[in-house]
């Protein structure tokens, strides 16, 4: 099996490489990970993960820039049913929309805008950077065995923006950032985290080995 | 085989597409609970309903005019479009369904109907509609590059009442039933696969009769049904007398 990371210049694919590698060292046949800028090696794999770092209308640039991999990243996941995971700006892609600075299209893979976080307390800065725990919205085979909620590890986040969803339906976890913070969502095969799992140890590892476990 | 009447369902009214298309739909019926009474009385003995705005919008959208057409047949139903939770089918099973079509979220979700066939085996149908072979989702206006047999694969063994594939260049232009295209599938794969998309004539009945599409469980019939090319008496007791009763 393999998990391609998708390079298209926006994302910081080496700690998630090494994320991915790692987890995948804890099982019996580890998946291959590959970092790729191919579209026909992303149309291929068994899995698809989306980094990104950065303002979302780049993110889209880069993605566009690449020939072909939009297309062949939707034919993956939305027609092979290919599991796909979307770190942090690679999970806003997933929106209808992002609404940082300019209004950019999304893949339109979850209904809802990528909007800039609002906390009600003044002195939460943005942008909201440190660790937080998750409030399960849904349960998911990716959330399987991890300690979430209030007592349960806390995940490591970077980001101004987060991914409004319109469907309730759509949101696997919140995270409490002076206010509902998107931390998690998935719809049919696809998954996407706004915090950075490669940087969230042990807990970060636990949930990237369940993805990898994940047969949708 | 069984031959299906279809009524696909667009505001509550019995309308007919071509090739799929929402902006070509011709309404045959204002009243779905009669054009159903009237296909009970011609014999037909399976009924198979599209929810076409449920189909785009992803949730049931005719829900009033299906439960009115249950409330006055007894032949079986099966329904498809906008079914892609386990709540809709469970729903729609306990009104009186017999079973449900599950489209774009078989495509999408293969968890979900491997799940809804477990929790009601015999009562998951999946529905595939391919242009030149190659899926298409989200009511037909996306296409891919991914074959149906592909996807039909995903449900061997996962307790699939039946595969129905839809050749959409041909639905609704009555070119006759890509049977070919068919056989190759059910060939391919043992769950039950049901023709759909262009039956034009009497023809198309009689192909389906013949030893070579002996695998091939049913057909849907649409609008030559409506606009009186195939006759269903006629086309009813060729079935029933290729079924020597």
């Amino acid at each position: 099996m393999s998990v391609a990371i998708i390079d298209y210049g926006s994302g910081n694919l080496h700690s998630a490489a090494k994320a991915f590698e790692r987890a995948a060292r804890s099982f019996e046949n580890p998946d291959k990970v590959i970092v790729t800028r191919d579209p026909d090696a992303v149309f291929r794999a068994d899995r698809i993960v989306l980094p990104g770092v950065g303002a979302f209308a780049d993110c889209r640039k880069g993605l566009d820039s690449v020939d072909g991999m939009i297309e062949a990243m939707t034919e993956a996941v939305r027609v092979k049913a290919r599991p796909f995971f979307g770190i942090c700006v690679g999970m806003q892609l997933m929106a209808t929309h992002g609404k940082e600075n300019v209004t950019t299209d999304g893949l339109n893979w979850i209904g809802g805008d990528v909007e800039k976080i609002a906390p009600r307390d003044e002195s939460l800065k943005i942008p909201h950077m440190g660790w937080n725990t998750l409030d399960v919205v849904r349960e998911h085979p990716v959330l399987e065995r991890l300690p979430l909620g209030p007592k349960g590890r806390h995940a490591y986040f970077v980001h101004s923006y987060h991914l409004n969803a319109t469907n309730e339906a759509d949101v696997l976890a919140r995270a409490d950032y002076g206010g509902p913070v998107t931390a998690m969502v998935g719809k049919d095969t696809a998954i996407g985290t706004q915090f950075h799992p490669e940087k969230s140890q042990r807990f970060g590892l636990a949930l990237i080995a369940n993805f990898l476990k994940w047969k949708p | 085989m069984i031959l299906f009447p279809a009524i696909d369902l667009k505001n509550g009214q019995c309308v007919r597409l071509e090739q799929g298309d929402m902006a070509r739909a011709t309404v045959f019926n204002l009243d779905p609970a009669a054009q159903a009474q009237s296909f009970a009385a011609q014999g037909f003995e399976y009924l198979h309903v599209v929810d076409l705005d449920g189909a785009f919008a992803g949730k049931p959208m005719n829900a009033q005019a299906v439960e009115a057409m249950l409330k006055v047949i007894k032949m079986p139903v099966q329904l498809g479009g906008g079914i892609r939770d386990l709540a809709t089918v469970e729903a729609w099973l306990a009104k009186g369904i017999t079973r449900v079509i599950i489209g774009t979220a078989a495509v999408r979700d293969p968890a979900f109907v491997k799940e809804a066939a477990a929790k009601f085996p015999g009562r998951v149908a999946v529905g595939l509609d391919a242009r030149d072979g190659k899926v298409a989702v989200e009511g037909w206006a996306e296409t891919s590059t991914v074959t149906a047999l592909e996807i039909a694969q995903r449900f061997e063994d996962a307790g699939v009442a039946a595969i129905i594939f839809t050749d959409i260049a041909r639905d609704g232009l009555l070119k006759g039933l890509n049977l070919e295209a068919t056989i190759a599938l059910a060939d391919s794969i043992s769950i039950p696969v049901i023709a759909s998309g262009g039956l034009a004539s009497i023809e198309d009945i009689k192909a389906m009769l013949s030893p070579r599409a002996k695998k091939l469980a049913g057909a849907i019939a649409g609008r030559a049904l409506y606009d009186g090319r195939v006759d269903p008496a006629a086309a009813l007791e060729l079935i029933r007398s290729a079924r020597g009763v």
